[in-house]
């Protein structure tokens, strides 16, 4: 068992709000995790938590065997290079073409020269479809063709995990089938990723984990056949129905 | 709870601030030239610096030859006199009539020539000569066409009459004002009082002997009746700042010596009066003879623009950083600059930098310290834009390159900055046509800008209103250019980056 994340007794807290609530969690190396659950529960702050997007109240991340809640920014900074991150609204730089948005922080952070950080571009690009559209800007790209750049932008700083937050929720129907098929060839690599997602068809197919959260706490962990299954608490049954039904 | 305790600790800090921050700069600003230093400066530089308001005539005015500004008038040949008597050059330096008590405490200027009576409330703060002149009585000045309505001081009871602030004459009416029962209005110029006449906000200008009848001579629109009101008719003397017995004795020497030879009658007031007859002439008073004195004010204002804006650019980036900085101390220091400075008004804080804080750095040039409070205001705004222009990049801009392993301040520089850059810039190409127009202010302290010349053509001229609609015009395509090349290129910006 080679475990690339542990979560201890994780809290987070907004104000008075109590977000999460006593999550426990063990990633391993290599493996798909999706996290599912009703809005609300905590998925999204769960998963920023592990990049420390979001600062935990209490409890601990482990990240490689490092403890991350406390790190100084520089030494987060860098082990940020490790956990690639795909968002929601993709957050593209608009001010950049595709091929830029992929070179930048491989030039700037981890100092390769120009050609080598276009030779990676290009190279990664082209797994996820897109090389042709190398010198356009953001803008011109469709909402699937964005999260794929946004895609191959976070595999340019080869992370040893990746981290996806509900990357297809902000897609037109036609296009997530796209991303999702990107998203399984990289599964199929052997890349370890956290999944937050409404897709239970994936998580079905490609996941090897299906982690359910509800208000606040982590209620199921198991295999995707167990969890949709054979789901163990009420809040999980009545929410699969609810989902499974549609 | 947690609030009141942070109103509380920010009031307790402003109290603090004020019992402290009051005491030092009063300290600080009784800081006076000191005794018998003046002399030994004049000598060290080799020259005189005569204060004056020079919109006085026949006693200081001034006359544009072959498009050269140049200072005559009565006072102005003593003060040469004066100067070739110590053996130095005359330098004189022009300015507000109230603004010379200052100059002269706080070492801006060495003496004050400019017609002005050595009262009891004056000696206070300064010295003065001998007398070297002195008018007969103060004349209401009015329009013509209200000669036989105005016959004596009674006929103006219950009217308004204007006079120029830190005058004798204002002085008179307002000690009259309850016996006479005339209401009186002050301006800082002449020209603004006459314009005022003629406007009608005012129903007379109550100016001494000397001024009142050049202005008449001058304007065969305006009329003149002597004023009965009380006056202690002292005649003038030169301003000299305390503890300089020295040089007062050197003045006085000139000054007697002027007498006996009675150069005033003989020589000064002919030549004034002459300079003036020049002055009023038709053909010296178009404008067109005065195209340089806009061309130097505007040549100013352009200078004082760019360097304020530059200014105000690297204070207003340095500021915005320390203000969205997390460090608690950097953030404080930034809010307090920020607020202070857009707390208080531009006029004050230009008079601030150049008589309170040029007090501790000698010789600041005034075009210096204006450059220098119009730069740090500036630079409070900007701050501002700048900030608001980086909190408007969409918070996901940073999460994502914060998650791509950037720091802080890199993910500003590759990623927020150009983007907000493109928000910025509207607000920034605003600020710069602000600080044009701004520029205007330091006219104040003597810095020969565009809204400065203007006076010295109106002066010159004897035309009020001609020479601001035409100071208006200029401003007005200045700021017109300036906003069509500012629209240009955030037009090119913005196409950039949605290249399609």
């Amino acid at each position: 068992m080679n475990k690339i994340i542990e979560v201890k007794h994780l809290k987070k807290n907004y104000g008075d709000k109590e977000v999460l609530k006593d999550i426990n969690a063990v990633i391993e190396k290599g493996k798909v995790i999706t996290v599912i659950g009703p809005s609300g529960s905590g998925k999204s702050t769960f998963l920023r938590c592990l990049n420390l997007l979001e600062k935990p109240t209490s409890g601990q991340v482990i990240f490689e065997g490092t403890e991350l809640t406390d790190l100084k920014e520089e030494e987060m900074d860098q082990l940020r290079q490790k956990m690639g991150m795909v968002f929601q609204s993709f957050n593209l730089f608009p001010n950049m073409s595709v091929i830029e948005n992929v070179k930048l922080a491989p030039m700037k952070v981890k100092g390769m020269s120009d050609q080598e950080a276009g030779d990676l571009a290009h190279e990664l690009l082209a797994k996820v479809g897109l090389d042709d559209f190398a010198d356009h800007t953001p803008a011109s790209l469709s909402g699937g063709q964005q999260q794929r750049v946004a895609i191959a932008r976070a595999l340019a700083m080869q992370p040893d995990m990746m981290l996806f937050d509900e990357p297809t929720s902000a897609l037109d129907p036609e296009m997530v089938g796209e991303v999702l098929k990107t998203m399984q060839d990289l599964a199929q690599t052997g890349m370890t990723m956290v999944v937050v997602t409404h897709e239970m068809g994936f998580a079905r197919k490609v996941a090897d984990e299906v982690w359910f959260m509800a208000d606040g706490y982590l209620l199921e962990q198991g295999s995707p056949d167990q969890v949709f299954d054979h789901p163990q608490s009420d809040r999980a049954k009545d929410f699969l129905a609810k989902i499974l039904e549609a | 709870m947690k609030k009141l305790i942070k109103i509380m600790t920010a009031l307790l800090l402003l109290a603090g601030l004020f019992t402290a921050a009051i005491p030092a700069v009063d300290a600080a600003s009784s800081k006076k030239v000191a005794s018998g230093t003046v002399m030994k400066k004049i000598k060290k530089s080799g020259k005189l610096v005569v204060g004056m308001s020079a919109d006085y005539p026949p006693l200081e005015f001034t006359k544009n030859v072959n498009g050269k500004n140049k200072y005559v008038g009565v006072d102005v040949e003593l003060a040469k006199q004066i100067a070739k008597d110590l053996g130095v050059k005359l330098e004189i330096k022009n300015m507000d009539f109230d603004s010379l008590l200052v100059a002269l405490e706080t070492g801006k200027i060495d003496v004050i020539i400019s017609g002005m009576t050595p009262t009891a409330e004056r000696k206070k703060s300064i010295d003065f000569s001998k007398i070297y002149y002195a008018e007969k009585s103060d004349y209401f000045v009015i329009n013509k066409t209200n000669k036989a309505k105005y016959t004596s001081t009674a006929s103006f009871k219950g009217k308004t009459v204007g006079a120029q602030t830190g005058s004798l004459q204002y002085t008179s009416l307002k000690k009259n004002a309850a016996k006479s029962g005339i209401k009186f209005k002050g301006l800082a110029k002449i020209s603004n009082l006459l314009m005022a006449l003629k406007s009608g906000k005012v129903d007379a200008v109550l100016l001494g002997e000397l001024n009142a009848k050049t202005y008449a001579t001058n304007d065969t629109s305006l009329s003149l009746v002597k004023s009965s009101l009380s006056q202690a008719q002292m005649g003038n003397a030169v301003g000299v700042a305390k503890g300089q017995s020295d040089l007062v004795k050197a003045i006085n020497k000139t000054i007697n010596n002027c007498q006996k030879q009675d150069l005033f009658n003989k020589k000064y007031i002919p030549a004034a009066a002459k300079a003036m007859k020049q002055a009023s002439s038709k053909t010296n008073n178009s404008m067109s003879k005065y195209a340089s004195y806009f061309a130097t004010g505007l040549g100013y204002t352009m200078i004082i623009t760019i360097c304020s804006i530059t200014i105000g650019l690297v204070l207003g980036v340095i500021f915005a950083l320390m203000r969205l900085s997390k460090n608690k101390l950097l953030h404080a220091i930034a809010v307090c600059y920020i607020e202070f400075l857009r707390g208080t008004p531009q006029m004050v804080q230009i008079m601030f930098v150049y008589f309170g804080v040029g007090m501790l750095i000698k010789n600041m040039p005034a075009l210096a310290a204006g450059i220098i409070a119009i730069g740090l205001n500036s630079g409070a705004y900007v701050a501002e834009d700048i900030r608001s222009g980086i909190n408007s990049v969409d918070k996901g801009q940073t999460e994502a390159a914060r998650s791509l392993g950037l720091s802080q301040a890199k993910t500003y520089r590759y990623v927020v900055f150009p983007q907000a850059l493109k928000n910025i810039w509207p607000a920034l190409g605003n600020e710069f046509i602000t600080l044009t127009k701004d520029s205007s202010l330091v006219s104040v302290i003597g810095v020969g800008e565009l809204m400065y010349e203007t006076g010295l053509v109106q002066t010159a001229t004897y035309r009020g209103v001609m020479p601001l609609f035409i100071t208006m015009c200029i401003y007005f395509v200045v700021t017109f250019i300036l906003t069509r090349l500012l629209n240009y290129f955030e037009r090119r910006m913005n196409l950039t980056s949605s290249r399609a």
